[in-house]
């Protein structure tokens, strides 16, 4: 009796260990707790990654080339005019509750995010479908007038008020990736509780214990689940960049996407270490924009002469020590549109010289007369490190007083928003791989994210005539005039960086890496270690 | 007594409404809304969520709206978790500050009052100058040089500890000591001031007359009422400990409602800052009264009317 209890035992544990053995396991930091699941309302980059494991998208970025690739939809195709794009959607890809997706539940997503009592943060980024800004902004109460209609279970048209060459890439984002119905429905914004929530990606949500951790288990319902090789995605919520690192080294976590920047130096002259970390360029730009209107900044000399009167390559030396890479231009490599300012010689390196001779011309020889400046940033020491950098590099080239003022946040957006300083701070990130994103989106006349209050007609017509174009070479062309025109000619900004994203990975973890954020762990493996 | 709790506890009542009251105006008067982003929003986006949040409303309704749903113990929807409101936000954070605090609190207590007797006792021996030296330490160490400091020796190198992260009792360990080394140390050095403020009364002097044994004077008669400033400090503490260390919960990635606290006001969520601000103030207020009830336990010379 004994033996055959001791037999029993040996065989539980046996067949645990081999089970055990089978199960490949990421362990994760997601970085912070994720503000929402709820793909129509989630804005910040946690909540993404944890959507594109749950949801998929009509359509999906391939992570080396950044093109757009088909998911959910297998291919598409637009009117001659560009107006109108139709989806061909896959037949076999299910809900975890064994339903399947259709495309009716992409049109109901669309007209969720649209509908002003949803309030979608990004649904003005679908206001390009026809009807859908009137219907958002509640000038018609009818959702029936937006321009996205499901023909059929398997087949989405949407139909657009202007073209737009990129609504692919729109179409992928997560304000229009299908949802459940019928759990929305019931559960209202509990439906993305753990308990509640139904899914349709590589991964399902198993257990979510909020500012803790959450468990992610592949999906056995997935359309691909036989290329899944990552069973399950542990993810833990450290905000402490420090702690994550120890955890790293510790063997806790199986990645670190945001080492310290006090740990750089070290981590670059240890031999393990060093072999983990991956540096690639990240789809962000930082930026000095010029208060356009507020003098003497008005004076397009005087932007020249502080545009020319920044040591990029010194301040990413000394300073930033990630490997950046200089800017001239604003929208960065990777994106389409991206112009190599520095090549081509649009926009201004430095050269004290110049900066000099600019500012003599604008009346302030030597700096003689010119009036105090004021430099703004958000409060941070990252931030504090580089206006400290510029801001004396200002002051001994152009031989002028610079005031270096911070501000908590949310008080420095509305003060850029009401009256920028001369001289502010500002960052931009890519939503999608388009120069649409950057140039127009952000210094458009009218935008509301154009805080260096830039008003070209001619750049807004560049811009403009670029988003309708189809042909690349023509857009591309139009985007170096406007480049041009916003970083030389009227030097209205000062880009300073393009981003990169500095990660350690084990090195049992078979990767890719994501630059548009969502990292696709469904591709991704981990070798027996 | 009854009567001293039950007026206390209805003076909780101007209290709510005056920290509310400031509370509401102070967060509503700092620049920025919940919906300003690096990436601006058109208007008419951030009128809707305007809408759906309430806050298109005349400041006096919101406030009126929110009160009514405070006093029916509905703290509204939080601004920056969707899917949340402030009462699951308390639900599931606070117990874990709460297990986090009793454990540093216990901690500070059950180490530094002892601490305290044995300086006062032995004042100016090597024991005195040891317990002292060490709350010395632990009063300026700052918990964000003390937690990692404590991770590297005991997790990293020794590895007896995990760590970070939360979910077993040796998770306890570590953040409990960053927490509590500082509230022990200044609970010590009071322990032992009062201690030797004490012993010099006269009713000391008279128990020492009639032949009392040393020790029995010091625990029994000086103590009681050396621990009536203690207690004092104790009661503000256990307040604050409780209600959460925003550093230590993120230097250990503890799933507290400390960090509801700072990111409350930088993500200008009000209903979540309207919340923890004011379990803030009914703490403070508990803890207080219960340190008048403590007196007249420690102290009998002490009424209640």
């Amino acid at each position: 009796m004994k033996k055959v209890w001791l037999l029993g035992l040996i065989l539980t544990l046996l067949i645990g260990v081999l089970a055990v053995g089978q199960v490949k396991t990421l362990y994760w930091n997601l970085g912070t707790e994720p503000p929402s699941l709820d793909p129509n309302t989630a804005t910040d980059t946690t909540s993404i990654q944890v959507l594109q494991a749950l949801f998929v998208g009509l359509t999906d970025f391939d992570d080396a080339t950044m093109a757009v690739v088909p998911e959910l939809a297998m291919h598409w195709e637009a009117s001659e005019d560009g107006l109108t794009w139709t989806f061909y959607l896959r037949d076999d890809v299910y809900w975890t509750d064994g339903t399947p997706v259709t495309a009716q539940q992409v049109e109901y997503s669309v007209k969720r995010t649209l509908n002003p009592a949803t309030g979608s943060s990004y649904a003005f980024v679908l206001w390009m479908i026809d009807g859908a800004e009137a219907y958002n902004t509640g000038e018609v109460e009818s959702a029936d007038g937006v321009g996205v209609k499901a023909l059929g279970d398997y087949r989405v048209r949407f139909t657009l008020n202007q073209s737009a060459g990129y609504f692919p890439a729109i179409a992928g984002m997560w304000v229009c990736r299908p949802l459940p119905i019928t759990v929305v429905e019931e559960y209202g914004d509990a439906w993305t509780n753990a308990e509640n929530i139904v899914t349709n990606g590589a991964y399902k949500l198993g257990e979510w214990v909020h500012e803790d951790h959450m468990i992610l288990y592949k999906s056995e319902t997935f359309y691909d689940a036989d290329k899944t090789n990552i069973h399950v995605v542990y993810c833990y919520m450290i905000e402490e960049a420090s702690t994550a690192m120890t955890m790293y080294e510790a063997g806790d976590l199986d990645a670190d996407e945001n080492p310290p920047l006090e740990d750089m130096d070290r981590i670059k002259a240890d031999p393990v270490l060093s072999a983990e970390l991956h540096t690639a360029p990240d789809l962000c730009t930082y930026y000095y924009g010029f208060n356009n209107e507020k003098a003497p900044f008005d004076n397009p000399l005087v932007r020249k002469a502080f545009a020319s009167a920044i040591d990029r390559q010194s301040l990413i030396d000394y300073i930033l020590k990630g490997g950046q890479k200089p800017a001239q231009t604003f929208v960065c490599p990777g994106i389409f549109g991206y112009i190599d300012g520095v090549a081509e010689g649009i926009g201004y390196p430095y050269d004290p010289e110049v900066a000099k001779q600019f500012l003599a011309d604008a009346g302030y020889p030597n700096g003689e007369g010119f009036p105090e400046v004021t430099l703004m940033h958000n409060t941070s020491e990252g931030h504090s490190k580089i206006a400290q950098f510029i801001g004396q590099s200002f002051m001994d080239t152009l031989n002028v007083t610079v005031n270096i003022v911070n501000q908590e946040w949310k008080v420095y957006l509305a003060t850029c928003r009401e009256d920028a300083p001369q001289i502010y701070r500002m960052g931009w990130c890519a939503d999608y791989p388009d120069a649409n994103n950057w140039v127009n989106e952000v210094f458009n006349s009218e935008s509301g994210s154009n805080y260096a209050n830039y008003n070209s007609p001619d750049f807004d017509a560049l811009v403009e005539q670029a988003a309708r174009e189809s042909d690349p070479a023509v857009r591309l062309d139009l985007y170096r005039q406007a480049e041009t025109l916003m970083c030389d000619t009227d030097a209205g900004i000062v880009p300073i960086y393009f981003y990169t994203m500095v990660k350690l990975t084990k090195p049992y973890v078979v990767r890719t890496y994501a630059a548009l954020g969502g990292e696709h762990w469904e591709q991704w493996d981990i070798l027996p270690h | 007594m009854f009567e001293f709790v039950v007026r206390r506890l209805l003076w909780l009542i101007p209290v709510i409404f005056v920290v509310s009251i400031i509370t509401f105006v102070l967060m509503h008067s700092i620049p920025g809304g919940p919906f300003d982003a690096e990436k601006a929003l058109p208007q008419a986006i951030i009128d809707n969520l305007n809408a759906k949040y309430h806050l298109d409303d005349p400041l006096w309704k919101q406030y009126v709206d929110y009160m009514w749903g405070f006093v029916r113990f509905d703290l509204g929807p939080s601004i920056a978790y969707r899917s949340r409101t402030v009462n699951d936000i308390l639900a599931q954070q606070w117990p874990v500050t709460a297990m986090l605090g009793l454990a540093s609190f216990a901690i500070a207590v059950f180490g530094g009052i002892p601490l305290g007797i044995i300086s006062a006792v032995k004042q100016n021996s090597l024991a005195d100058y040891t317990s002292m030296g060490i709350s010395m330490l632990g009063l300026s160490i700052p918990n964000m040089a003390l937690g990692p400091l404590l991770i590297w020796v005991f997790a990293l190198n020794l590895k007896w500890f995990p760590v970070a992260t939360w979910g077993s009792p040796i998770h306890v360990v570590l953040p409990a000591i960053t927490l509590g080394t500082a509230y022990m140390a200044s609970f010590a050095r009071l322990t032992r001031a009062s201690m030797l403020q004490v012993v010099r009364e006269d009713y000391i002097q008279t128990a020492r007359a009639k032949g009392v044994r040393h020790t029995t004077v010091m625990l029994k008669h000086a103590l009681r009422n050396a621990l009536i400033p203690v207690s004092t400090i104790a009661g503000p503490s256990f307040a604050g400990i409780m209600t959460g260390s925003m550093i230590v919960e993120r230097i250990f990635a503890i799933p507290g409602i400390g960090k509801y606290y700072v990111t409350s006001v930088g993500n200008r969520d009000y209903p979540v800052i309207m919340a923890t601000t004011l379990v803030f103030a009914i703490a403070v207020v508990l803890m207080n009264m219960l340190v008048d009830v403590s007196y007249g336990i420690l102290d009998p010379r002490i009424r209640y009317n």
